[in-house]
């Protein structure tokens, strides 16, 4: 293996030949990023995420500034004259120190309870304002809702989708599309966007989504995109978005057995 | 589905199939002997340039011969290179020189057989290792390659009871089997560009050594 002449060489060589070796392993290791690359579909799906809560805060936001200045303002001008005109024409009647200081001293109790009293009435108050204002909000929110979701129905559940939802209550309905949104936004998180074009395509899958979030038996494509290459993107989405996000009442989750969805992947 | 998120190279190592750490040790073993050799090469082939240059400083300064010559053999080690040549021809050319009754023909053709067999000798030395690099740079490659086909066939044989094929359940197989011909290219790519630069060193010393045997013989004969 090694001539005689070489021997003087070798441990050198040797000891080269292996710090060429640590030294690609080393430039291997530093260069590459060798944790996969799945940390970018989560993000993706957080970004998606946000859009969906935005519409609670907004809702929470508006009733508490509004109440508080109307209350206040109602209120307090009637309580104070109240409270001023009972003590004064009760103080000249006493004569003897001690009975003012009793009667002081009552007055005080007395001003305190009556305080108190219209701090509750006025508490009062503001709660069934408030309730009324939430009320209100809600009953707009919830006609709102009712009517977006019946915009979506129309859209998306044409067939028989639509005999399912007609059963359910209004509530439950909007659950239900809020569900679906939830659905379609985890899978809209998995698509691969790149791989259906530049154009606008749409496709509609019909899943059966189990109790427990998760698919039985595999999606079916009811209308193509024209392209292949972005149907199966899209199927492929679906089946890693498991478990999808369901409702806890038993009864809704049985509405998820027929689901059908829309997909505009380049919106 | 399940997503294999640890990528590292030594999970990409320790999870290949027995054939492709195989590939994977043959191969890494080959590239450390390559190195090797062509440390040595490097170190051997420099010192026989300078040897040479050296010794033919030396031989054109004008000096007497047998000067030389001692001082030639006299060192405690062998002599190397151009020096071995000379040495080898000078001492022909004396021993026969003493038995006054020889030809002049015959003595220059023994001086001749002389150099002519510790040139051999030399040029052998500085051959060593050049074919083991040879092959190298060109059997690595295809070892690699054989490792990396077989762990992609692997990769796909686990895809074939799948419903849903995903490209997250070949790439980690793809993944591990490229590792393989990533360490065949990186044996056989230096091993090449030695080789190369070896050789044309090896064939400009070799002209260097059969040009001064010529012009020795020329200076022998005017001795004679």
């Amino acid at each position: 293996m090694i001539r005689k002449h070489e021997n003087s060489d070798s441990w050198k060589a040797g000891i080269y030949a292996i710090v060429v070796h640590l030294a690609l392993l080393a430039g291997m290791l530093i260069s590459f990023n060798w944790k996969a690359a799945h940390p970018v579909l989560n993000v993706t799906e957080v970004e998606l995420w946000d859009k969906l809560p935005a519409a609670k805060p907004v809702i929470k936001e508006e009733p508490k500034p509004e109440p508080k200045p109307e209350i206040k303002e109602e209120p307090k001008p009637e309580p104070k004259p109240v409270v001023e005109e009972k003590p004064k024409p009760e103080e000249p009647k006493v004569d003897i120190e001690l009975e003012k200081k009793k009667k002081e001293l009552e007055q005080k109790e007395k001003l305190l309870e009556e305080k108190r009293r219209k701090d509750e009435a006025l508490e009062k108050l503001k709660q069934e304002a408030r309730e009324d204002e939430l009320r209100e909000k809600k009953a707009a929110e919830k006609a709102k809702h009712d009517e977006a979701l019946r915009k979506l129905k129309e859209d998306m559940l044409n067939e028989s989708g639509a005999d399912d939802t007609k059963a359910a209550s209004a509530a439950n309905a909007s659950l239900i599309g809020e569900y679906t949104e939830k659905i379609k936004a985890k899978i809209r998180g998995n698509v691969n966007k790149t791989l259906c074009g530049d154009g606008n395509p749409e496709l509609r899958f019909e899943i059966s989504v189990l109790p427990t979030g998760q698919l039985s038996g595999s999606p079916r494509l009811i209308k193509s995109s024209d392209n292949s290459t972005c149907d199966e993107a899209v199927e492929r989405a679906i089946i890693a978005s498991e478990p999808l996000p369901l409702p806890d009442e038993p009864n809704l989750k049985a509405q998820f057995k027929n689901l059908k969805l829309k997909f505009r992947p380049n919106d | 589905m399940t997503v294999a998120n640890d990528m590292s190279l030594f999970t990409l190592i320790t999870g290949a199939s027995l054939p492709v750490q195989l590939v994977m040790l043959i191969l890494l073993i080959t590239s450390l002997f390559s190195w090797w050799y062509i440390f040595i090469k490097v170190a051997t082939i420099k010192r026989a340039e300078a040897e040479s240059e050296n010794f033919e400083n030396a031989f054109w300064t004008g000096g007497d011969l047998n000067k030389l010559y001692e001082g030639v053999t006299a060192g405690r080690r062998k002599p190397q290179g151009m020096a071995s040549i000379f040495e080898a021809g000078f001492k022909e050319f004396i021993r026969h020189k003493q038995q006054a009754k020889m030809e002049i023909s015959d003595v220059m053709e023994g001086s001749r057989r002389a150099m002519r067999a510790a040139y051999n000798r030399e040029l052998d030395d500085l051959d060593a290792h050049l074919p083991f690099l040879a092959s190298v740079g060109s059997v690595s490659p295809y070892i690699g390659l054989f490792g990396t086909v077989w762990g992609i066939m692997n990769a796909f044989r686990g895809l074939s009871n799948v419903a849903q094929a995903t490209l997250s359940q070949v790439a980690p197989g793809i993944a591990e089997a490229l590792v393989a011909t990533a360490i065949g290219l990186f044996a056989a790519i230096p091993a090449v560009i030695a080789y190369n630069r070896f050789a044309s060193s090896v064939d400009r010393l070799s002209v260097r050594y059969e040009s001064f045997m010529e012009e020795f013989t020329n200076i022998l004969q005017r001795k004679s």
